[in-house]
């Protein structure tokens, strides 16, 4: 396989604590190709959030390299890589479309560029008519909306998710994972997002990479193949049980 | 509910005056202990107009507005330093929340020994007194600021300048503001204490004099005015709080 657009070589990470140090990831490697919706599941705990904050360069690895798009990540590449973290933590003293540009805004992007740009994903995201809102008065589901635009607005060409949708009900979750395809269609980024939820990670992906309980490691990698676009009532469908089996035969091999 | 809630600020406050009027038309209270409300505010004029009270006036706001410059800013970097070096913080915190819990007032003979009965000795006395509050209420804001949003800041490039000007402050200003109110409150309780217990000059330093000789409508003119100062000056910062904090929930608004 030739270089991906993604590539983790070996990377491990061991904690040192007060007490024994706590090994979270075992030399992970993996790599994806460019455009690619990848998804990585595995059990709470078992260092998903770390491999994905190692990506985003707010950690450093103890062993192995990775690289984003030909660049070795040794601190954050927000111009690169957009992040979607699992709550939307938006700034609550700035409204939705100002929020959306905060990341231009440390960049030194002068205002009107950035209101436009704003406007721009705000429509993407079907949420023009709430532009001058702040997040305490929107629901839960729309301030992860705007967090998601927030993460497209330098345009990157990768967006890392950690588990984005975890704290929405089942209906909007499902809702959004249909949203985020059609954004995903539409810009054609490579995204890699982590969920502990099998079925989000089949219906959503092309590639399913599974980890296993810590120390966290790369159990399978799994390619969906079902067709796009995804409907709701493939999550029924034969082909796609299997893979959900599959994935938990993996997970309950890989338990101490 | 604006309007509701004025009728019935008004409707106490009337209610408190035509209590004074009825004490003093039914012989309920002395009048030389307790004049009436027109003649205190005749004396209460009378004293705007004297030179001599202005002067006494013009020297405790001097004493307040200099131990507010001078405590302010010094509490909020102590707050901003113990809130952010956790370990530090650890030792000194509780250290802060001893003093503040005792009455400053029991050191007041001592300050008087050390600093006199000048002006100096009364804006020390207000400096130490808004000092421990804002401090604490600072170390509080500096803790209320989620450390997510810290790193989600740092993910999309800010530098540590950025998350300090761009997320710390904006996040606690609301509370530094409310710690900075309650500092002026302590600030002036301090300054009139130390003016009251020996000076020469200074609004407490009257209002004690006039006690002393049973002067009651200037000793209540002198109260009256104080109060409606101070009243005016809390809610002219606790507007700038509620402008600082706008953005948060209706129900975090104290």
């Amino acid at each position: 396989m030739s270089a991906g657009f993604i590539e983790v070589k070996g990377v491990s990470k061991t904690f040192t604590g007060h007490l024994a140090p706590v090994e979270a990831l075992d030399r992970v490697s993996f790599s994806v190709a460019e455009g690619q919706f990848v998804s990585l599941v595995g059990p709470s705990g078992c260092g998903k959030s770390t491999l994905l904050q190692i990506l985003a360069g707010l950690m450093e690895s103890s062993h192995g390299e990775a690289h984003i798009a030909g660049e070795c990540v040794s601190g954050p590449m927000p111009e690169k890589v957009g992040m979607v973290f699992q709550e939307a933590l938006l700034l609550p003293w700035k409204t939705a479309a100002v929020n959306i540009g905060f990341p231009l805004e440390l960049r030194g992007v002068p205002k009107p560029a950035r209101r436009e740009r704003a406007h721009a994903l705000l429509s993407l995201v079907g949420m023009c008519d709430v532009a001058d809102r702040y997040p305490h008065e929107l629901s839960v589901g729309m301030r992860q909306r705007i967090a998601i635009a927030r993460g497209l607005v330098h345009d990157p060409s990768v967006v890392l998710m950690d588990e984005p949708f975890a704290v929405l009900d089942e209906q909007t979750r499902v809702r959004m994972g249909q949203e985020l395809l059609a954004i995903w269609q539409e810009t054609r980024k490579t995204i890699l997002f982590i969920t502990h939820s099998l079925s989000e990670a089949i219906y959503l992906s092309d590639t399913v990479l599974v980890m296993g309980p810590r120390p966290g490691r790369i159990l399978d990698v799994l390619e969906t193949g079902l067709p796009r676009p995804r409907t709701p009532e493939m999550i029924g469908s034969e082909v796609f049980g299997r893979l959900r089996n599959r994935i938990w035969q993996l997970i309950g091999e890989a338990q101490p | 509910m604006r309007t509701r809630a004025a009728i019935g600020h008004l409707a106490f406050l009337a209610l408190l005056l035509g209590a004074w009027d009825a004490a003093l038309r039914f012989g309920w209270a002395d009048p030389t202990l307790l004049p009436h409300f027109a003649t205190v505010l005749e004396t209460l004029w009378r004293l705007l107009l004297d030179p001599d009270f202005r002067v006494h006036l013009g020297v405790t706001a001097l004493e307040v507005l200099l131990a507010f410059v001078i405590a302010a800013p010094l509490a909020v970097s102590t707050g901003c330093i113990l809130g952010e070096k956790l370990h530090f913080g650890r030792v000194v915190n509780p250290v802060l929340h001893f003093v503040l819990a005792i009455p400053q007032s029991i050191f007041l003979p001592i300050f008087i020994l050390l600093f006199g009965i000048g002006i100096s000795a009364k804006v020390i006395f207000g400096v130490t007194h808004a000092y421990f509050v804002i401090a604490v209420t600072t170390v509080a804001a500096v803790r209320s600021v989620p450390l997510p949003l810290v790193t989600a800041a740092r993910a999309f490039g800010a530098t540590p300048r950025q998350v300090y000007t761009r997320v710390y402050l904006p996040a606690m200003l609301p509370l530094v503001v409310t710690g900075l109110r309650i500092g002026m409150i302590f600030n002036i309780i301090g300054v009139l204490l130390a003016e009251m217990y020996g000076a020469r000059f200074g609004v407490g330093h009257k209002i004690l004099g006039w006690g002393e000789s049973f002067d009651l409508p200037k000793l209540l003119a002198g109260i009256l005015l104080v109060s409606v100062l101070t009243i005016v000056l809390n809610e002219l910062m606790r507007a700038w709080e509620l402008r600082a904090g706008r953005w948060r929930p209706a129900t975090w608004q104290v």
